[in-house]
């Protein structure tokens, strides 16, 4: 370290003055565009192949064996709709996903709010019972929840489902909601109450509009949970107008005998609401996810 | 706090108060809930049919269909047991049927049988496979289905190489080895890998092997020197006669490649009818499993389909009412043509559609031959799907790679068997 601090600078010639060239080569290297596109790309296709698969099978009629599905029939999406009744699963699921949505966002802000903006007693043994709760695994509490809810007349009815899918989901979503909240300046809320709001009011003024990508990522992750979720929607139905997708898509693989068309029909089924839910959030996800996960 | 808490018990108690379900209404009516064991697009339709000509001639009972997905059914039923919960009557197969004895859930029929018009009219091979299933002797479930391990080949296939169906496990190898072309991508047969590859594999090593019986002297005889050389021949037609990616093929790859048109051999069962026919057509027909160098014809049979009246239940009658209907002559022969399995009730042999249905009249054949030997497989046994899956599945696999000897996957395999059966023995 001393010796090249010590030795007469002139030994070393000076970096040349980039010329013309070659600041156009270091414009242009991080650039390069194959670079990125490639491997992007390739990614792409696996990603995507699968649903391409899935697409295919839902669209060509049953027999065929072409790659690229023309003319596209729609058969397998008659079937799966009005014979195997993923109308009413449809419906159930929608109205269970957006229950669990309603839930699950409201009860994280709130929770969230007094976690991150008050102290009181017990607070961390509250957050370390939250996280644990995740530990235990649905199937274990399968017949207990089973039991209970047989009590209280929730068996075949979404409110049970839509009960059970928040308990589940609720610790995650109130931690990842009071990170967020923590990251809200008290301080505008405290200038709003000098100003004359009351807590609430600086609430409803201050602090949720700023929550908005955290509102997107908690309500969305609820929703697509709350669809996807295949256990506790298997064994709480015994009424088969009360089964969900996922319960439809199990129910189309028979013991000996499954209908891919019908099967890949109902998967696409299943597929697309998710998808138009990610499309149309994905820029608060991002931000929103960043912003509750790294910080909180 | 307290006002909050009795609000909260107050409007439990409100619904659980409203939920308490009628099934019998005060003019006599009755509803009651049938569990379909194998639900979905295929059987559904079958059973709507059978529920209305019943209703029609019950018009005091109501029946509601619950299509189960069969890959959940033992833990539906499982769950369903824990919370009370158990529907009137369900399909149960002799796979999970001691399991569902053992929790003490099911009413036994050894009376409503013989006290009714299925009396003597039932498969004697089929009724035994049940008895020998509840730990007691009793009859749990009417049986009402039975498939069998059959060989599905491409007919085309073999006529363009002009060749017979194979009778001995000698031709059947030299048939699956001539009939392969991997260049072409064709093979002359597909192993099961994968998910459910053991009890396959089972079958064929008693059809090989003829030994006719599981336990001797409380021994599992599945590490019998015979069952072995039959793995370790079928472990050697990997690769050469089957495709590659056989070692992970459950039934659904299995299928797919045989209707996909690669492959001329699967070893399956009936069940797989429809799909095998709606892909190919009458390029496919069914062979037995070919017979071995002992020459006997030994079958272990596969799970046998019945209906189950559940204890809790509070119409045992009228539940009994619709199992007897569902496995009457009718009935049997209605459903069993459909699906395309063995019926349970002798009075169907004489149906039209069983001379029709080839598969089904060389199964019938093979379970009426004198000459047949049954050997059931121990599925009484609590731990025989945890032997035979979990632990052996994926020993299987390394013996199709040649990482492992048949001998000694098989027994590795018998060891537990006679462990689990004594300790059987031992509870009885």
């Amino acid at each position: 370290m001393t010796e090249t601090l010590t030795r007469p600078p002139v030994d070393t010639p000076p970096p040349p003055r980039p010329t013309k060239r070659r600041r156009r080569a270091v414009a242009e290297e991080p650039g390069k565009p194959w670079m990125i596109h490639v491997p992007l790309v390739l990614y792409l296709l696996f990603t995507l192949i699968p649903f391409y698969w899935m697409l295919v099978f839902a669209v060509r009629p049953s027999g065929s064996t072409q790659l690229v599905p023309w003319p596209i029939s729609l058969e397998h999406f008659d079937t799966v709709w009005n014979d195997i009744g993923f109308g009413i699963f449809f419906y159930n699921s929608v109205v269970m996903g957006l229950g669990v949505l309603v839930f699950v966002t409201i009860l994280s802000v709130m929770g969230g709010y007094a976690l991150a903006r008050f102290k009181f007693r017990g607070q961390r043994v509250f957050l370390l019972a939250m996280l644990c709760s995740q530990f235990i695994p649905g199937a274990m509490m399968l017949i207990p929840l089973f039991v209970i809810f047989k009590g209280l007349g929730l068996l075949n009815s979404l409110t049970g489902l839509i009960i059970a899918e928040v308990a589940f989901q609720l610790p995650l979503s109130l931690i990842l909601m009071s990170g967020f909240i923590r990251n809200i300046s008290v301080e505008l809320e405290e200038a709003a109450m000098v100003d004359g709001c009351s807590r609430l009011r600086a609430f409803f003024a201050v602090v949720l509009p700023q929550l908005k990508p955290a509102l997107v990522a908690v309500g969305s992750f609820a929703f697509i949970g709350a669809w996807n979720q295949f256990l506790f929607a298997l064994m709480f139905a015994t009424k088969q107008d009360k089964f969900t997708l996922p319960v439809g898509l199990s129910y189309t693989l028979g013991e000996f005998n499954t209908d891919f068309g019908a099967l890949a029909a109902g998967g696409v089924v299943a597929a697309v609401p998710v998808v138009l839910v990610f499309a149309v959030v994905q820029r608060f996800l991002v931000q929103g996810l960043s912003a509750g996960a790294v910080k909180g | 706090m307290r006002k909050l808490l009795v609000a909260v018990a107050a409007a439990a108690l409100a619904l659980s108060a409203c939920s308490s379900e009628g099934g019998g209404g005060s003019d006599g009516n009755v509803t009651i809930t049938f569990w379909d064991n194998n639900g979905g697009p295929a059987r559904e339709p079958i059973y709507k049919e059978l529920i209305s000509r019943f209703e029609a001639a019950n018009p005091t009972i109501k029946v509601e269909y619950v299509g189960i997905p069969s890959a959940s059914v033992q833990q539906k039923y499982d769950t369903a047991i824990a919370g009370g919960e158990t529907p009137d009557v369900g399909g149960v197969t002799t796979s999970y049927l001691a399991h569902l004895v053992g929790q003490e859930a099911l009413a036994p029929l050894d009376d409503r049988i013989n006290g009714g018009a299925l009396k003597d009219k039932l498969l004697p091979s089929l009724v035994e496979t049940v008895r020998q299933t509840a730990p007691d002797g009793k009859l749990y479930i009417v049986p009402s289905s039975a498939n069998m391990d059959i060989i599905w080949y491409r007919t085309d296939w073999f006529e363009d190489a002009g060749l017979e169906a194979p009778k001995t496990w000698d031709e059947f190898i030299t048939t699956a080895t001539k009939l392969t072309d991997t260049a072409a991508n064709k093979y002359g047969y597909t192993i099961r890998g994968g998910a459910g590859s053991v009890f396959q594999l089972i079958t064929e090593a008693y059809a090989y092997s003829g030994v006719d019986t599981f336990f001797k002297d409380g021994k599992s005889t599945l590490n019998d020197p015979a069952n072995a050389e039959l793995v370790d021949r079928v472990a050697d037609l990997y690769k050469k006669a089957t495709p590659e990616a056989d070692v992970n093929n459950s039934f659904t790859q299995m299928i797919a490649q045989f209707t996909g048109g690669s492959v001329a051999m699967m070893h399956h069962n009936l069940g797989s009818y429809s799909d095998v026919t709606k892909a190919l057509g009458d390029k496919v027909a069914a062979m037995p499993l070919p017979v071995g160098p002992s020459g006997k014809r030994t079958v272990v049979p596969n799970p046998t389909d019945g209906f189950a009246v559940f204890k809790n239940s509070e119409h045992q009658d009228a539940a009994w009412k619709f199992a007897e209907f569902l496995t009457s002559a009718e009935s049997n022969s209605y459903w069993n043509e459909k699906v395309g399995q063995i019926p349970a009730n002798t009075d169907v042999r004489g149906a039209a559609w069983i001379d029709q249905a080839a598969h089904v009249k060389m199964a019938l054949g093979v379970l009426e031959d004198p000459t047949t030997v049954l050997v059931p497989a121990p599925v009484y046994l609590p731990q025989y799907s945890s032997i035979t899956k979990t632990d052996s599945e994926p020993q299987y696999q390394k013996v199709l790679l040649g990482e492992l000897s048949g001998q000694q996957f098989l027994d590795e395999m018998a060891n537990k068997l006679t462990e689990a059966q004594k300790e059987w023995e031992d509870r009885k």
